[in-house]
């Protein structure tokens, strides 16, 4: 398909209407056998409840993400149906949780801090069984942790044997926003994302950990267990 | 300040937003809007109580779409706006961070939300912190001695010293041509926040271009162009100094002019109204709440306003179409300084007839 479309932009370029209408015609049909070729992931699964969802998304994304792309791996990767209004609440429910019986629960969904505050970061979820820097967000932390979740995708996507369309797609949408890491037409090529991804998080990680790194360690020192996992603020203050 | 609060009466003001502030530019001349925002009266209730059933601004599909895509710009990180800073400005790679202001922890009030914002936007001037694409700021402005937050939904992104606006708007920008009525609103929007984020760094570290983020031609993916607001900018501020001046416009004003909605029945509200007076012309429809009264009133008065500013200006100085109606007929006696003018319509007229006949 790649090559169909080079081919579309030499002809179209060169003047050759009615060959690059003729490409277009073939690059249609052959998009239309990838779409039913590629396996749709076999029937619903059985019900799993929206955290243990959620909590299978963010383990595959590996980095504090918000409600509408958890749902969105969350369908894709994972053939689930979750609307983004189920997990609004999440982030209080879990934290009623663990006040009332701190530590029951094997996994809490929890807050990503700001690395200035250690405030709860606005729309983002996070694991409390990743490590603390993980779950801060610095300045070039939405950056990094967009190029990470990339990679992990597209990782897991050479990994598969199958995948679904969807799965391509949304890496895709991805990849356009990353130098060289795709157009954003049609299906995504996993190792050229990893590649561009790579290349661009190798600008950004060193100052990105140190920041985290730093933040980190005054939550540590400052924080009580329950902030650390939710943020501080006056309203959490206020709860406690 | 007592005097317009004393106008306003008991009842609760209404808040400024950059769309109000921008809409203040859009008809300098006119006193009756001049008077009504810089006392912050309630226009949508207003036109209530007049019985005016006026659903005026977005509707909620146009905001509900506006909303969808300006998520979908700001989403993981703002990633769409980043490449798209990349491809026009040439962002550099290494300039990627991404603050959201509105991130405070609880203490979620306006001064501190503005305190917050001031601090992490001065700091970034001054080259410290990371920070290249600062999300939702919360700016100020003085708007008639009152300060005004403005809600941000905006974002300031920083290159090479200088401070950027970006707005994102939901229509369509097509084979580059993006409708102008709604380029020049939003231009008249984006240059508010320039100027209050001026107010916080200085003049000289704003960048009087402004990003305007649209989706590009039928799809959902969003393009973007620079936008020069500098016009817009003058505008503003002749029209924001203009209502620091208002105690002018106040003294022309009867004595114990009030118009609190709350207390005056809807014939006095009216004549409270009409008290004060308005420079129509079509252009108040998109940005005035008050538009279809003071259009009602201007085709009563049989005004030539309400036929549009050029056509106002054309008439120079006339300000009834039945005085023009007059002037412009053989015969009828003409004031001096009417006469040019008349000469002008007679001629028209004569070509008219002419031509009709
Ligand atoms: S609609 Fe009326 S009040 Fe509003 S700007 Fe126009 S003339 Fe002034």
């Amino acid at each position: 398909m790649g090559k169909l479309r080079t081919a579309i932009r030499q002809a179209t370029a060169a003047g050759r209407h009615a060959e690059a209408r003729a490409l277009r015609a073939r690059l249609r049909e052959a998009e239309r056998q990838w779409d039913t070729g590629v396996e749709q992931p076999s029937a619903q699964p059985p019900l799993v409840p929206v955290r243990e969802q959620v909590h299978r998304a963010l383990t595959l994304l590996g980095a504090p993400t918000a409600a509408k792309m958890i749902v969105a791996v969350d369908e894709s990767f994972f053939g689930g149906q979750m609307a983004n209004t189920q997990l609004t609440s999440l982030r209080r429910d879990e934290e009623k949780s663990y006040r009332s019986a701190p530590g029951a629960r094997p996994y809490y969904l929890c807050a990503a801090l700001t690395s200035e505050l250690l405030s709860p970061a606005r729309g983002l979820l996070a694991l409390s069984t990743w490590e603390l820097p993980q779950r801060i967000i610095g300045p070039l932390s939405p950056r990094t942790d967009f190029l990470t979740s990339a990679i992990r995708l597209a990782e897991h996507l050479m990994r598969l044997e199958s995948a679904s369309t969807g799965a391509f797609r949304l890496l895709g949408q991805l990849a356009q926003n990353i130098p060289g890491g795709g157009d954003g037409f049609g299906p995504a090529d996993p190792a050229k994302v990893i590649a561009a991804a790579g290349a661009e998080l190798a600008v950004h990680q060193e100052r990105d950990q140190m920041d985290r790194r730093e933040a980190a360690a005054r939550a540590a020192d400052r924080l009580k267990p329950v902030e650390r996992l939710f943020g501080t603020g006056l309203k959490s203050v206020r709860s406690a | 300040m007592n005097r317009l609060d004393g106008i306003r009466g008991g009842t609760p003001g209404q808040d400024h937003n950059a769309r109000s502030i921008a809409a203040l530019a859009a008809n300098p001349a006119c006193d009756r809007r001049a008077i009504l925002d810089a006392a912050a009266i309630d226009k949508p209730l207003l036109m209530k109580r007049l019985r005016f059933d006026d659903r005026w601004g977005q509707s909620p599909f146009a905001i509900q779409r506006n909303q969808q895509f300006t998520d979908l710009v700001k989403a993981n990180g703002a990633a769409h706006l980043l490449r798209l800073l990349r491809e026009l400005l040439d962002l550099p790679i290494e300039e990627a961070g991404y603050v959201n202001l509105e991130d405070v922890g609880g203490h979620e009030g306006h001064l501190a939300r503005h305190g917050h914002t001031r601090r992490v936007i001065k700091q970034t001037a001054e080259g410290l912190g990371r920070a290249t694409i600062l999300d939702r700021p919360l700016l100020r402005l003085d708007v008639a001695g009152a300060q005004v937050y403005l809600e941000p939904d905006v974002i300031a992104f920083q290159l090479g010293g200088m401070f950027h606006i970006v707005a994102i708007k939901s229509f369509a920008i097509l084979d580059d041509q993006a409708d102008t009525p709604k380029v020049s609103a939003a231009a008249r929007e984006a240059a508010v926040y320039v100027h209050a984020l001026r107010d916080v760094v200085g003049r000289d570290l704003v960048s009087h271009d402004v990003i305007l983020v649209c989706p590009k031609d039928f799809t959902n993916a969003p393009t973007a162009t620079t936008v020069d607001v500098r016009h817009q900018l003058v505008t503003l501020a002749r029209q924001l100094s203009r209502l620091t001046r208002i105690d002018a416009l106040l003294d022309r004003l009867p004595e114990g002019f009030s118009l609190d909605l709350e207390t005056l029945s809807s014939g006095e509200i009216e004549a409270a109204v009409a008290a004060i007076p308005a420079r129509y012309a079509p252009q108040c429809l998109s940005a005035c709440e008050l538009s279809h009264l003071c259009r009602k009133e201007a085709h009563l008065n049989e005004q030539v306003d309400a036929l549009g500013r050029i056509v106002r200006d054309d008439l120079g100085g006339i300000e009834s179409v039945t005085t023009a109606l007059r002037v412009a007929t053989p015969g009828e006696p003409v004031a001096d300084d009417q006469a040019e003018i008349a000469e002008r319509l007679r001629h028209v007229a004569r070509i008219y007839d002419e031509a009709v006949a």
